[in-house]
């Protein structure tokens, strides 16, 4: 195969300057064969060996075309300092990137190319840059459904319209429609209320150091969803944001995410920890790596979720604090009631906040459990069969394995004293 | 015997070669490159695609001979591996995983479509009708070309594409096809093609991504202008640091043409870097060494050759076999090179010399003990493994008794029969141990002393009066405080467990201290290899000798990774080149 490669390679040598001063008859034999596909375009070189099939010979004619280009596109620009010339250097490699359709993003701002360039490792580079081409993407779809419902509504508008101007006559309603307003009234009411009366759900906020600006953002999404859906509820929790320093990282990002509403929610936002705020034998930590199983929910304790997203891998931090203030662990009873499939069974607090509430109102643990994302699990197990089990396990020794259990978690501060 | 080691040897040559001996190993490392550089893995993967192009066949003939050929020798040393092989061995983890009945052999995924693929240029009309033939969502060019890559098409073939996109679109060609078809130029080796593509890409654009930069650099390099690859790592340059391939291609080409400071000087801009170099890198520069007679020059392949000893990295065969040449060929000094293994005791089969004895040095000691308190046990929150009240209580145990002679991970060596009663296993180990008068430590958790049917309070007992004992909460991790024990102990101190401690030796800070733990972990973890309850407990031997490149300035032993052995980050070599100087 090679051998025919170098031999035909000193014809195309040869051919080149033959071909460029006949560069507009080229050009113009490109555009004629696109007209008569069905025959083989009329340029031939003479001086070309019978054996070879003609249509080889214009292998290379595309070279020309594709040289000749330099002065249309040499435009050099005049870099005035190094960093610029970065700059510019790290926004060409991303547009030539896109070109090869790699993952990058169109269009993209000063700002994000200096955090492209602050980036340590390839890796990271290429992560942020996806990361842009995914937002950028989504922008376009979004907007894009957002034009295709105007124009829709529009041409709903058109075609009502001269039905409308014909049935013009009164009709009689018990409400004006202030449905929104009225909701939110509604459950500013419950919220004071629960504020007052309402069971303590505290948010340990004191986690911002083990998170990155990125894990952080999505905890304060997180808290923002979670304090929604606890409005809606009809039995809310009174929410506490515990060792929420202000002017710290969390207390900024809440800010800006809330704006004015931010001083008129009605949640209690304290500097103070949760041991501060309550007595500590009726808080109850709740975290995945606890040793200890929720079985019910009870209304006279106060629980714990630590408000921290972890993608770094730092098993047992939330453990490590609670062992820390000698607080009672909890985890929910996931491997009892569902069959796990994958994923970490560490939930968002979205989720967590559900599944309380749920629980708090209902009591049913099947009912909570449907929060979990259906992905994370095969189905529910058999609880009958399950509780059976356990029913005939604590009976067979007799009062010995449940008390020790519950006593154990109390009891633990106490024996580290001891030793 | 002879013919593979041929084949391995006659790579670095493949330029100028028969093209086909070399193909394995070129053709591997190429085609992984192209994957993470142009997302080809992202195209359709269920096609099939035949080629009837004799080169190809020839070709795959070839790597399935030689595929036989190595798994039949990798059955032959598989056996001698399982005579004397130690935890850490190269290889053994890949048996081990073997001995798992449930590790299945991979199933190709069934065929669901066959594309023939051109074998000979085609014009207009055929890539036409080709087109209209082709069903698919994805764009129609770029999909054959990547198919051309995937099966290697012959350059013409996508020359044939390239002209016809280029007709259709008024003699322009887009630059992902341009991209595909200069790895396909590289690929084949088409010096004029990729010279004529080079001149394209820098007529159109200003500046090319780095997958194009790499693929230049890799195809300018045994041409004339091979100055111009250093151009363009400089481009690269600017945007991010250079992959070590660039640096590797750009060294070959600087010694393929004789330039050893440019090429010495690429290096040792790649080590500025941080970055480790390809093996093959290093290995050019002992090939091209052969012809090179200085000084200057053998001191630099000795700085080499520490640098792989303080990086704890090994020499593959071939590069081994490099190694070795050159040493012979350094004129007057008489070197003699041999490829042995090395004994038990630690003696060299080939010189009989002992090679390095595995024991720290009693400073590496010490900062490794403290390494281990501080960032394994420690790490700055003593309340993630366990809690203060419990170090001090560890603390106050170790420091009022007489050192240990074993620590035993109570947890890990009950759970090694399934079957058996956990205390009972226990017991059964540290009574025989307790038999031969050594100090015996058990680490182990609360829970093993509550009565259950695994956990009987009378074997309990019974293992108390032999042997010490401490019991971390249920809460606690206890390996940590075996690595403690151990080493506070001494250096005489063994510890049983199966466990390989990966996890604790990643939460060490650097790569040194890592290596460091490794070592005293070689040299004082004992395994337990019995496969029935009840039977006589065994452990697997420990190394007394550190696999390392070493010298003693008139020999040198240099561990090599075979090329037919999986070895694992945590395993180390058993094959050996031993040098020494004949007086």
């Amino acid at each position: 195969m090679s051998v025919s490669v170098t031999f035909l390679r000193p014809f195309a040598r040869v051919l080149v300057p033959f071909t460029l001063h006949r560069k507009r008859r080229v050009l113009y034999s490109t555009t004629l064969q696109r007209y008569t596909s069905s025959k083989i375009p009329a340029v031939s070189y003479p001086n070309k060996e019978s054996t070879s099939p003609p249509e080889e010979l214009e292998l290379d004619r595309w070279k020309i075309t594709m040289k000749s280009s330099v002065q249309e596109e040499g435009v050099s620009t005049v870099s005035s300092s190094k960093d610029e010339d970065t700059l510019a250097a790290t926004r060409e490699l991303i547009e030539m990137w896109r070109l090869l359709r790699r993952e990058v993003p169109e269009h993209i701002s000063e700002e994000e190319l200096k955090t492209v360039m602050e980036c340590v490792s390839k890796s990271s580079k290429r992560k942020y840059l996806k990361y842009l081409y995914i937002k950028e993407k989504m922008k376009k779809s979004k907007q894009i459904k957002k034009e295709m419902k105007i124009a829709a509504k529009e041409q709903v508008k058109k075609d009502q319209l001269p039905e409308t101007t014909k049935e013009d006559k009164q009709q009689n309603f018990l409400f004006l429609r202030l449905w929104d307003r009225n909701m939110d009234i509604a459950m500013g009411w419950k919220g004071a209320q629960a504020m007052q009366f309402g069971q303590p759900l505290v948010f340990d906020m004191a986690y911002d150091d083990y998170m990155k600006p990125k894990e952080l953002q999505n905890a304060v999404s997180q808290l923002l969803e979670s304090e929604g859906w606890n409005r809606r509820n009809v039995d809310p929790f009174h929410i506490h944001f515990c060792s929420l320093k202000t002017g710290g990282a969390y207390y900024r990002e809440l800010v800006k995410r809330y704006g004015e509403k931010w001083n008129k929610l009605l949640l209690t936002a304290t500097e103070k920890s949760h041991v501060d705020l309550f007595p500590k034998d009726s808080i109850i930590y709740l975290t995945s790596d606890s040793p200890n199983v929720m079985t019910t929910f009870k209304h006279d304790k106060i629980y714990v979720v630590g408000s921290f997203v972890d993608k770094n891998m730092q098993p047992g931090t939330s453990l490590a604090k609670a062992k820390r203030l000698k607080l009672a662990t909890e985890c929910l009873p996931l491997d009892k009631y569902l069959q796990w499939d994958t994923g970490t069974k560490n939930l968002t607090l979205d989720q967590m906040i559900r599944i309380l509430l749920c629980l708090k109102n209902t009591g049913s643990w099947e009912e909570a459990l449907k929060f979990v994302p259906r992905r994370k699990h095969t189905g529910y197990l058999d609880i009958s069969q399950h509780s059976q089990e356990f029913f005939n396990r604590v009976k067979s020794k007799t009062f010995n394995s449940f008390p020790r259990g519950s006593v154990d978690i109390h009891r633990k501060g106490n024996l580290n004293e001891n030793i | 015997m002879t013919f593979y080691f041929t084949g391995i040897r006659s790579f670095p040559k493949l330029w100028k070669s028969n093209p086909y001996l070399g193909l394995g190993p070129g053709h591997s490392s190429l085609s992984v490159f192209l994957k993470d550089c142009y997302g080809i893995k992202n195209q359709e993967k269920w096609f099939s695609l035949k080629t009837v192009c004799p080169q190809n066949t020839k070709a795959m003939n070839l790597l399935v001979a030689k595929a036989r050929y190595v798994r039949k020798k990798d059955e032959g040393s598989s056996k001698q591996v399982s005579a004397d092989s130690h935890m850490f061995a190269a290889g053994a983890a890949k048996k081990r995983s073997q001995m798992n009945p449930l590790s299945k052999e991979h199933v190709l995924p069934p065929v669901k479509n066959i594309f023939q693929l051109p074998t000979k240029p085609l014009n207009s009309e055929e890539w036409d009708k080709l087109k209209e033939d082709f069903k698919e969502k994805a764009n129609f060019e770029n999909w054959i070309i990547s198919q051309m890559i995937k099966c290697h098409s012959s350059v013409d073939v996508a020359k044939s594409v390239l002209a016809w996109v280029a007709a259709k679109n008024n003699g322009i060609v887009g630059y992902d096809l341009l991209v595909k078809y200069l790895y396909l130029c590289v690929f084949h080796k088409q010096t004029s093609e990729i010279i004529d593509v080079y001149e394209i890409m820098k007529a159109r654009y200003k500046r090319l991504e780095s997958g194009a930069y790499t693929l230049l650099i890799r195809g300018l390099i045994h041409t004339d202008r091979w100055r111009e690859a250093l151009l363009l790592l400089e481009d690269i340059k600017k945007v991010m640091i250079p992959s070590k391939k660039n640096y590797n291609d750009c060294i070959q080409g600087a010694l393929f043409h004789q330039d050893v400071n440019v090429a010495w000087n690429l290096y040792q801009e790649l080590l500025g870097h941080d970055i480790v170099p390809m093996l093959e890198t290093l290995k050019a520069f002992f090939d091209f060494g052969k012809d090179m007679k200085g000084d200057q020059y053998s001191n630099k392949l000795q700085d080499i050759l520490l640098y792989l000893r303080n990086n704890q990295l090994y020499p593959g065969e071939s590069f081994a076999h490099s190694i070795k040449t050159w040493f012979e060929s350094v004129p007057g000094e008489h070197w003699k090179g041999q490829f042995t293994t090395i004994q038990q005791s630690g003696q060299c089969l080939g010189c009989g010399k002992t090679v390095e004895s595995i024991h720290l040095s009693s400073e590496e000691y010490e900062f490794l003990k403290e390494k281990i308190m501080r960032d394994v046990i420690d790490g700055g929150d003593q309340y993630k493994k366990t809690t203060p009240q419990e170090l001090k209580r560890f603390q106050n145990f170790v420091k009022y008794h007489p050192p240990f002679d074993i620590v035993i991970d109570g947890l890990n060596v009950a759970k090694m029969f399934p079957k058996a009663r956990e205390s009972q296993v226990l017991l059964d180990v540290v009574s025989q141990l307790a038999k031969q008068n050594l100090q015996v430590l058990v680490l182990g958790r609360k829970h093993m002393l509550k009565q259950n049917s695994r956990w009987r309070k009378d074997d309990m007992e019974k293992v108390q009066k032999q042997a010490s004992f401490f019991f971390a909460d249920n809460i606690s991790e206890d390996d940590p405080f075996l690595l403690y024990a151990t080493l506070h102990s001494g250096n005489h101190c063994k510890f049983i467990t199966k466990d390989l401690m990966r996890d604790h030796k990643a939460c060490l800070p650097d790569a040194k201290t890592q290596r460091l733990f490794f070592k005293w972990q070689q040299g004082h973890q004992l395994a337990i290899v019995s496969k029935h309850p009840g039977s006589k407990v065994t452990f697997q031997h420990i190394l007394i000798y550190d696999t390392v490149v070493q010298t003693t300035g008139d020999s040198w032993h240099i561990p090599y990774d075979d090329d037919v052995v999986e070895r694992y980050s945590y395993e180390v070599p058993t094959k050996w080149l031993c040098l020494h100087r004949k007086t």
